[in-house]
């Protein structure tokens, strides 16, 4: 029963949080005086019911399965990830004894999906998109690991609501200071958000979109933001104390803290520069692996 | 899911990876068969340390061990790959003939 | 350990998805989908492995096979003279002996698997195998982890040696030829002394 309820609530997540990144994503472009189009409120729905009412585009000889399939595989995996999330103490999907791992590997499987997308178009920007794609992603999975492995030393379990459970007197992000920045710019790399946007960027013509339109689009749109709100989810629980805090009930403590989480990704990905990607590489390996050590080490220290 | 039924699969993947290892042409082909039936291996041990070992923890350990096999032959391969083909313009076995003299 | 009718099905399923797409990897056209393939038959083995409740490792294969495969494609993209499978090809040499080589493999360790007595010894009722997992390897078998740790990095070193295009006396390739295109041929690739040689101004005439 629990479970059930729990499912619906993480699909309603889903959906109300995937509008949600979409119409603040507006809005802060709006509040900095940056170009977009339209109400803030109506252009998501207008952009959506735009793309569905397209033609879905062919390139020459594409692998269609996979490339038809990729958006869909992408989509999965941000479900996946926020079925993780536990709502409250006994209110969770599925709290895995190994959920944290699984999460690294449905960030593994995000950059297969990803350059299947890029590939099977048969198309050159799609490629060299997916290929960046790759690139980054082999970086940012690393730091990602070693700060979750900082956050599950306190808990001393690998499941979700243990970590919880085990921010009940200070939370993780006051504790391992270094975690939460880490992990966000692990969240903009993983849905290629902002300025680590190199696999559908506007230099590559939209990049492992380029040659995509119509439904197809929509998906790939759609699975784009949901693994924002799963990444949000999982940063909340992990950093943020998860259900815990005064007066609301759990549910609304999480749904509060994915929002909060959220609209510092939307702003973060309207104000950081953007870096070449070469550049981008050299970053993620040369200062941002090393700090994830240093994270590690002060969260083991910590623990002792 | 039987012990048995457990092992037949193992012993297919192995005797696939087999075959792909002695077949191919291409280096990274070669590593796949190679991959292959480590994967076989990997589930044999699993199944071995569930089924028949009443969960003795060095199974799991094995397949730890395996996994880190599989990563260093991944890296191997592919950093003589790389110098294969600085040197010969070629990623295919038969270009290595030389090595035999 | 008392399995249900539905991870019984469960488990066939994965099991065939495992063995067709491991056949399947020497089959296809494209190098990359081959790569993808491999991927499908370890993420089919690490499910079972969930079902058979060692929860690190099923998940383990996951990210470990994910990144790897993924790996994988891309060197099949850098070096294949055909990555994306857009011309059918066969490129496989001693076919017969292969092809008998695995199906006598299979054979031997099928007959194993069927003829020979193993104890029927199931996991104890209280095991929690992450946990156990962990003891083994950070107590008694300390020593077997750390020296994969210690191999790891001997690998790495090694690897960035042999792959790395600086020498000690320059470019790995410094002064080197490339291999005819036929035995004794002329070098493949550019030639050295036509670009020094101001090859570029034939070109604007």
């Amino acid at each position: 029963m629990m479970a059930w309820a729990a499912m619906v609530l993480t699909f309603l997540a889903l959906a109300v949080g995937g509008y949600a990144v979409a119409v603040a994503d507006r809005l802060i472009a709006g509040a900095c005086g940056w170009p977009h189009q339209g109400n803030a409120w109506l252009a998501p729905l207008a952009r959506g019911a735009w793309l569905y009412r397209q033609d879905a585009n062919v390139t020459e000889a594409p692998d269609r399965p996979a490339w038809r399939l990729a958006p869909a595989l992408y989509l999965a995996l941000a479900a996946l990830g926020l079925a993780l999330v536990p709502w409250s103490p006994t209110l969770v999907v599925a709290d895995l004894a190994t959920g944290v791992v699984l999460w690294g590997s449905l960030e593994a499987l995000a950059t297969v999906a990803i350059f299947l997308h890029g590939w099977s178009a048969n198309a050159p920007l799609a490629l060299i998109g997916g290929y960046r794609y790759v690139a980054l992603g082999l970086s940012y999975i690393l730091v990602s690991m070693f700060v979750l492995i900082g956050v599950v030393l306190p808990a001393e379990s690998l499941k979700f609501s243990q970590v919880v459970a085990a921010q009940e007197e200070l939370w993780n992000v006051v504790r391992q200071p270094l975690g939460l920045p880490l992990f966000l710019i692990v969240g903009l790399g993983l849905t290629f958000w902002g300025p680590l946007n190199l696999a559908d960027s506007t230099d590559l013509a939209g990049g492992t979109a380029s040659e995509v339109s119509g439904p197809p689009r929509l998906v790939w749109e759609i699975a784009r933001v949901a693994m924002l709100v799963a990444f949000s989810g999982i940063a909340a629980t992990a950093f943020l104390g998860g259900w815990l805090g005064p007066w609301l009930p759990g549910p609304l403590w999480l749904a509060l803290k994915m929002l909060a989480v959220l609209l510092a990704l939307a702003w973060l990905g309207r104000v950081l520069p953007r870096l070449a990607p070469e550049r981008c590489v050299t970053l993620m390996w040369v200062v941002l692996l090393p700090l994830s050590f240093v994270d590690l080490i002060w969260a083991g220290l910590e623990a002792l | 899911m039987t012990l048995v039924s457990l092992l037949l699969v193992a012993a297919a993947l192995i005797g696939i990876g087999l075959y792909g290892a002695l077949s191919q042409q291409s280096f990274v082909m070669l590593m796949m068969g190679l991959e292959l039936m480590l994967n076989g291996v990997m589930l044999a041990a699993v199944a071995f340390w569930a089924l028949s070992g009443a969960g003795a923890p060095e199974g799991q350990l094995l397949t730890i061990v395996v996994m880190a096999v599989m990563a260093i032959e991944m890296a191997m391969g592919f950093a003589l790959v790389v110098a294969v083909f600085r040197t010969n313009q070629a990623d295919m076995t038969e270009a290595l003939g030389e090595l035999k003299h | 350990m008392q399995t249900s009718l539905f991870a019984d099905a469960i488990f066939w399923v994965l099991a065939a998805l495992a063995v067709f797409s491991g056949w399947r990897v020497f089959r296809t056209d494209s190098m990359v989908r081959a790569s993808f393939f491999l991927l499908a038959s370890f993420i089919a083995v690490g499910a079972i492995m969930l079902l058979l409740a060692a929860v690190y490792l099923g998940l383990a294969m996951l990210f470990m096979m994910a990144v790897e495969m993924m790996v994988m494609a891309l060197f099949m993209v850098m070096f294949m003279m055909n990555p994306a499978g857009l011309n059918p090809m066969v490129m496989v040499h001693q076919h017969r002996l292969s092809i008998v080589a695995g199906g006598l493999a299979f054979a031997v360790l099928g007959a194993l698997a069927l003829f020979v007595e193993f104890p029927d010894r199931p996991l104890p009722a209280g095991l929690d195998p992450v946990a156990s997992l962990g003891r083994e390897m950070l107590g008694d078998s300390m020593l077997v982890f750390e020296s994969a740790g210690i191999v790891l990095l001997a690998t790495m070193i090694g690897v960035v040696v042999m792959s790395s295009h600086r020498g000690r006396f320059g470019a790995a390739d410094q002064g080197s030829l490339p291999p005819g295109l036929e035995p004794g041929g002329v070098p493949a690739g550019p030639q050295p002394d036509a670009e020094g040689s101001g090859g570029h101004h034939h070109h604007c005439h």
